[in-house]
């Protein structure tokens, strides 16, 4: 509940943040706090300096890229996500799931950057992500690269972001007429997840990404292959759905056993999907 | 000045009692200026920090404090051995041999579950003692972990070795002839096993204490938030080897107890040494983990080889039941845990033939505690689902077999077969409060409709007690040589030198409301407004306003603290009349009190006294007084309820006064796909006699709702088989929050208590309703899929979707032998 | 550009009130609150900022205090349960609470006025579903949320 010393900056500009995060050792950055202060207070990792990035209004704006991505910076918070026009016209799924993370005190200071760049295999914006397609924008000392959502996500806590590095935004493709679904179980309403899918069915093709059953979001790659081109109608999804619970490896923990997840695994790919389907504009 | 009688009940006429007026506690509250302990500063003071065992079963090998003790900041440390040398062991309750158990503030020699504090450092900040903390190097040698009651039972590995055996009590109630019943019964229902399982109230104020040492006196003052201060000292001061007097407890505010706050002695035992150690005021705040780990479950309870004994018309007559009771690794306030179920013998039910094969036995987890519903609510649990059961089995209506076995308002006061008294009630009426509440005639429509959407309804009723008013001689059924029985709790009343009314309470209230209520009362007595009336906040030993058994636990206040309250008040009062006329020169019986004056009734308005002009005669202006007349306006008294003596061979008696009936009903939709379970509708009704404050009832009602959906679907102590506590912090152990809950209908009787001082009865607990009624309606709802038989009081969503694919692995197994 | 400090000079606007002080780096937003600045309104229940007892307003949004770093407040303005009851006369919200006894043991109250309290300033007239939405990250464990949610309803209906 209370901090080892640690060592504090406020830097003013990204550039400098990037300086500060390669030149100290163990420097970790600091953006809304919502996991990184309570792994402090439990003591479970202790960063000898902490770079503050709350002064980087430049990664707090909401955009569109030239060529019609919805640009959302990293320092942008759930709440943000939720009163923003532009994410409400191109892809409001963002707003949606972000309504459900956790409470209004938890969505005023936590941060997309923080969502993804945790990685906690339980946390929404991951498997979310990675069904829209989204990409990942990292500046390093060396420059600046865009890396897509398999190569961002890592592991369990471990993202492409390296020492020295920052995450600057996440880039989303607009929806033009796809329909987004989000489903799983949680523990208690807007509670940490313990299986959930994210699915995006645009035109033919559907795109399923499953979260907490493997140390990054997974693709549900047979049953999108077996969903292209087809009629997305309920009994041609839970057929597709058979079998991917045995693809999986989840883990089995107080809140459900590894066959429980793989399970929920299916019920949450149909669910999101059918969810998805359903929001489909017509072309 | 002071007096001890028994209580003839009386009710009052209704003034301010049974109004809901707004509580005088708000105000401070609301600003945020109330005062728990943690808000309490003292020049000089250190903080502590407990070192806590990491792991579940182990051998100390060594301590080393002296890298802690460099750290600049750190005034200094104490450990197990320094605990062992200056304190002597608390009192253990039980029998032997678990009545031999060596229990100190702090682990000697070996720690007996994760968290047991091993060591304390003090230290100038709250970072500082805990970065020392850090720096304490404890060596261990893992011994075998025991985290299975059944397991334990084969005292294969041993927890105490003063005691040579794991179980901490053990013994058989009988009463009536329960082979007789089940031999004669049309049906036997056997139920092989049932689990109550482990989970706690979780209050939001974690406990701790402020403690300072006076060298000259050797006194120690804790300001603190122990709820239960008179047996807090009981433990304490013999260990600390001074006089109770010594030891003066000073409670504010309190956030929430629940019976978690009532086994502290051990940490504030090594609080109360440091201090004296250090030569400075120490303090200590337990973090959420530490609550989670190693303060306060409670008891876990599993049930063997239950047999119903059933007649052909639905009646039940008899069960027999095998328990086992875990109760972590240190006893504490058990075995008492092992006869208080007994108040509740028969549940709400009219059966006369009940046989209880009752064993405790430690386990390395965290000790348990009372908590809300202590030991009741784990009986009451079984009777519940042993009628749940014999329905479902026999193809019985829940609610017909349930009128026809409850204890019918005829029938009332009740002895049950073990000889307590069920003072009032109407069970049948109040279910049918409940059913009307959630339009039961819809459930079968209901259901056909959730199942037009995927969803399976169930519906299920929890009918609970809260027994109250504890005769702590139920204490001698367990252990003969134990010199407790009865109760008592005391109160003052005052009128000041202004015409200030003042009162102070022996007991510590956590949210309850006592200064409204007392005030409520007083008023009432006193005539005149609550307003007038200042009820001191919280406990303080020296207001020497409290007794051996003072408190706030166990459903009591209504009767023993009101009714201290009440004879307090009343001594006030008849010296303010006695007064009154020798100033008026009337006699006393045309004298009446209202409105805030003493005066003539129906007299002229100058023959009336304001309350300043008698507390200005009796503190400044005597003389004119006669000799022998010497009021004092100034009164403390003990409220003593009766129960005569319990009879230790066939432990029977009067265990509680009072008892509070609670009907809870749900109606659930679960998902078949997931094993989520919601609910869709709620009743909870109460009947704890003549209401004081019928707000502040219904606020209990809640709250014991909200703990009982808490722990009915998610809130579960869970270990790992290294003694690993799993839930413990509030993301895997999930309490309801507000899009939690239900919405919530209640409804009120009111069946006044012929034996409590105001007709009205301790409540609040609950009896864990909530837990029996879910567990109902979800075995209801999974008739429909594989029947299922619930046979754990937590079911969450994997639990659930478990009882779904695999009935029969996952539920209670039943038998039916039927003639 | 600076090198980082084991503490920090901060300027803070604390109920109206501009505080500087010098800080830990490591020291929680809610202990600077309650030790160094003595206002004990606000409270600790928790140690992973599940149960929203420490919930404070930080630029004019409820945030909970114990996951944030004192530091990090350096040129905000903050408002505690303290600053509601200007002059001692409580606002409609806490004259609420104590009609419809939304509060028991009173420790979960100070962080669910300042929530309730920020859902009323942008919401006057919330719904049921808005005002436990509102309070969902903070947690009770007298009242059931019953009479709490009550409560603010009434105040945002102007009873």
């Amino acid at each position: 509940m209370l901090l080892r010393e640690v060592e504090y900056a406020r830097p003013a500009t990204v550039e400098d943040a990037v300086s500060l995060l390669a030149t100290h050792d163990g420097a970790r950055p600091l953006a809304g706090g919502q996991t990184l202060v309570n792994v402090m207070k439990a003591r479970a990792a202790a960063p000898d300096v902490l770079v503050d990035l709350a002064d980087l209004d430049e990664l707090r704006t909401i955009g569109f890229s030239s060529d019609g991505l919805l640009e959302i910076g990293a320092m942008v918070t759930y709440a943000q996500l939720m009163s923003s026009s532009e994410v409400d016209v191109a892809r409001p799924i963002l707003a949606e799931v972000a309504s459900t993370i956790a409470d209004v005190q938890v969505r005023n200071r936590g941060t997309v950057g923080g969502n993804v760049c945790v990685s906690d295999p339980t946390n929404h914006l991951p498997p979310l992500l990675a069904a829209l397609g989204a990409t990942f924008t990292i500046r390093g000392a060396a420059g600046e690269r865009t890396v897509s959502a398999d190569e961002f996500f890592l592991g369990v806590y471990m993202t492409a972001v390296g020492e020295g590095e920052l995450l600057t935004k996440v880039s989303v493709p607009p929806s033009s007429g796809a329909g987004d679904g989000f489903a799983g179980v949680t523990i208690g309403k807007h509670g940490t997840y313990i299986v959930d899918a994210a699915a995006t069915v645009a035109g033919d093709n559907v795109a399923i990404a499953l979260g907490c059953v493997a140390a990054a979001p997974v693709r549900a790659a047979a049953m999108e292959k077996r969903l292209a081109g087809s009629d997305f109608s309920e009994a041609t999804v839970r057929g597709a759905a058979e079998g991917l619970g045995e693809t999986l490896d989840p883990p089995s923990d107080v809140h459900g056993s590894a066959d429980y997840r793989r399970r929920l695994a299916e019920v949450s790919a149909v669910r999101a999907v059918l969810q998805a389907a359903g929001r489909r504009k017509e072309r | 000045m002071s007096t001890v009688t028994e209580q003839p009940t009386t009710t009052l006429k209704k003034g301010y009692v049974g109004q809901s007026i707004p509580r005088k506690e708000d105000k401070r509250l609301v600003q945020g200026q109330g005062t728990f302990f943690d808000d309490v500063r003292r020049h000089g003071m250190g903080y502590v920090h407990f070192v806590r065992s990491p792991y579940a079963h182990a051998k100390i090998v060594s301590i080393d404090v002296s890298k802690a003790l460099e750290l600049e900041g750190v005034y200094g440390t104490i450990t197990g051995d320094e605990v062992a040398i200056h304190t002597d062991p608390f009192f253990e309750m039980s029998v032997e041999p678990g009545g031999n158990i060596k229990d100190y503030a702090l682990a000697v020699g070996r720690v007996r579950h994760m968290g047991e504090p091993v060591a304390a450092v003090c230290a100038a900040t709250r970072e500082l003692a805990r970065d020392a903390a850090d720096l304490i190097e404890v060596d261990y040698d893992p011994l075998p972990v025991l985290v299975d009651a059944e397991e334990s039972l084969k005292n294969e590995v041993v927890l105490h070795d003063d005691a040579g055996s794991n179980v901490v009590w053990s013994g058989v109630f009988d009463w009536g002839d329960v082979d007789q019943a089940l031999a004669d019964a049309d049906h036997v229902v056997k139920i092989d096993r049932l689990h109550f399982h482990r989970f706690s109230s979780t209050p939001l104020e974690c406990a701790g204490a402020l403690v300072e040492y006076d060298k000259g006196t050797g006194e120690w003052t804790l300001t603190c938030n122990h709820q239960m201060p008179g047996v807090g000292a009981i433990w304490m001061a013999p260990a600390l080897r001074t006089g109770i007097d010594k030891l003066r407890f000073v409670t504010h505010d309190i956030g929430g107890g629940f019976g978690n706050k009532i086994c502290l002695h051990p940490q504030y035992v090594v609080l109360c040494l440091m201090a004296r150690k250090l030569g400075r005021p120490v303090q200590w705040t337990e973090w959420r983990t530490d609550q989670h780990t190693a303060n306060a479950h409670g008891n876990e309870r599993t049930f063997f080889d239950v047999e119903v004994a059933v007649k052909a018309d639905g009646e039940m007559t008899g069960f027999k039941v095998r328990a086992l009771d875990d109760c972590g690794a240190f006893p504490r306030y058990e075995p008492l845990g092992c006869i208080i179920w007994a108040q509740v013998t028969p549940g709400l039910y009219g059966w006369r033939n009940i046989r209880v094969d009752f064993t405790q036995v430690c386990t390395n987890k965290s000790p348990v505690s009372p908590n809300r519903g202590y030991s009741r609510m784990q009986h009451l649990w079984l009777t519940e689902r042993i009628v749940d059961i014999v329905a479902t089995e026999l193809g019985l209506d829940p609610v017909e077999v349930r009128k026809r076995n409850y204890v019918k308002a005829e029938q009332m006061p009740y002895e049950t077969p073990n000889g307590c008294v069920y003072d009032s009630g109407d069970y049948a009426a109040a279910l049918d409060i409940a059913l009307d509440l959630i339009d039961y005639g819809s459930v079968e429509a209901r259901r056909s409709e959730a199942a037009s959407r995927g969803k399976l309804l169930g519906f299920g009723i929890g009918s609970t007690l809260d027994s109250g008013t504890n005769n702590f001689g139920q204490s001698t059924l367990l252990n003969p040589d134990l010199q407790f029985s009865g109760n008592n709790e005391a109160a003052s009343v005052k009128l000041d030198i202004f015409g200030e009314v003042v009162v102070t309470l022996g007991t510590v209230p956590q949210g309850q409301g006592h200064e409204t209520t007392a005030a409520q009362v007083v008023a009432d007595i006193l005539g005149c407004s609550p307003d007038q009336v200042n009820v001191r906040r919280g406990h303080d030993t020296w207001f020497n306003s409290h007794a051996g058994f003072s408190g706030t636990y166990a459903s009591q206040f209504a009767f023993t603290g009101l009714g201290a309250v009440k004879g307090a008040a009343e001594l006030v009062r008849e010296e303010m009349i006695q007064l009154a006329a020798a100033v008026l020169q009337a006699p006393p019986d045309v004298i009446e009190l209202a409105d805030g004056f003493a005066r003539i009734k129906d007299g002229p308005e100058e023959a009336a006294l304001p309350f300043m002009a008698l507390g200005a005669i009796i503190n400044a202006n005597n003389a004119f007084l006669p000799p022998e007349f010497n009021p004092t306006l100034n009164h403390r008294f003990v409220c003593r309820p009766y129960f005569g003596m319990v009879d230790t061979e066939k432990k029977t008696g009067q265990l509680t006064l009072t008892y509070a009936t609670q009907i809870h009903a749900a109606v659930v939709e679960v998902d078949p796909e997931t094993g989520e379970v919601e609910i869709v509708d709620y009743a909870a009704v109460d009947d704890c006699g003549v209401r004081i404050n019928p707000q502040i009832v219904e606020g209990q009602v809640h709250g014991a709702t909200a703990h009982a959906i808490g722990a009915a679907l998610s809130e579960d102590f869970v270990y790992d088989e290294e003694g690993t506590l799993l839930t413990a912090n509030f993301y895997d152990y999930h309490v309801p929050h507000a899009m939690d809950m239900p919405p919530l209908k209640t409804g009120a009787m009111e069946s006044p208590s012929p034996v409590a001082p105001l007709g009205a009865k301790g409540m609040g607990e609950g009896g864990g309703g909530g837990i029996h009624c879910i567990g109902a309606a979800i075995q209801d709802a999974l008739r429909a899929a594989g029947g299922a038989i619930v046979y754990t009081s937590c079911n969450p969503p994997h639990r659930v979707w478990s009882m779904l694919q695999d009935p029969e692995a996952n539920s209670a197994h039943v038998e039916v032998v039927s003639r | 550009m600076e090198a980082p400090t084991r503490s920090r000079a901060i300027s803070v606007e604390v109920n109206g009130e501009q505080i500087e002080m010098e800080v830990p780096a490591r020291r929680l937003l809610v202990h600077f609150i309650r030790d160094d600045l003595g206002l004990t309104g606000t409270h600790v229940g928790c140690d992973t900022g599940n149960c929203g007892a420490c919930t404070i307003h930080l630029d004019g949004e409820p945030v909970k205090s114990c996951m944030a770093l004192a530091v990090q407040a350096d040129g905000t303005k903050i408002r505690t349960v303290e600053a509601l009851a200007a002059d001692g006369e409580l606002t409609a919200l806490q004259q609420a609470f104590n009609a419809h006894h939304a509060l028991q043991c009173g420790y979960c109250t100070p962080g669910m006025l300042m929530s309730a309290t920020a859902l009323l300033e942008r919401n006057p007239r919330p719904t049921e579903d808005e005002v436990r939405y509102a309070l969902q990250g903070n947690i009770c464990r007298c009242t059931g949320y019953v009479n709490i949610v009550e409560a603010v309803m009434a105040t945002g209906s102007g009873a």
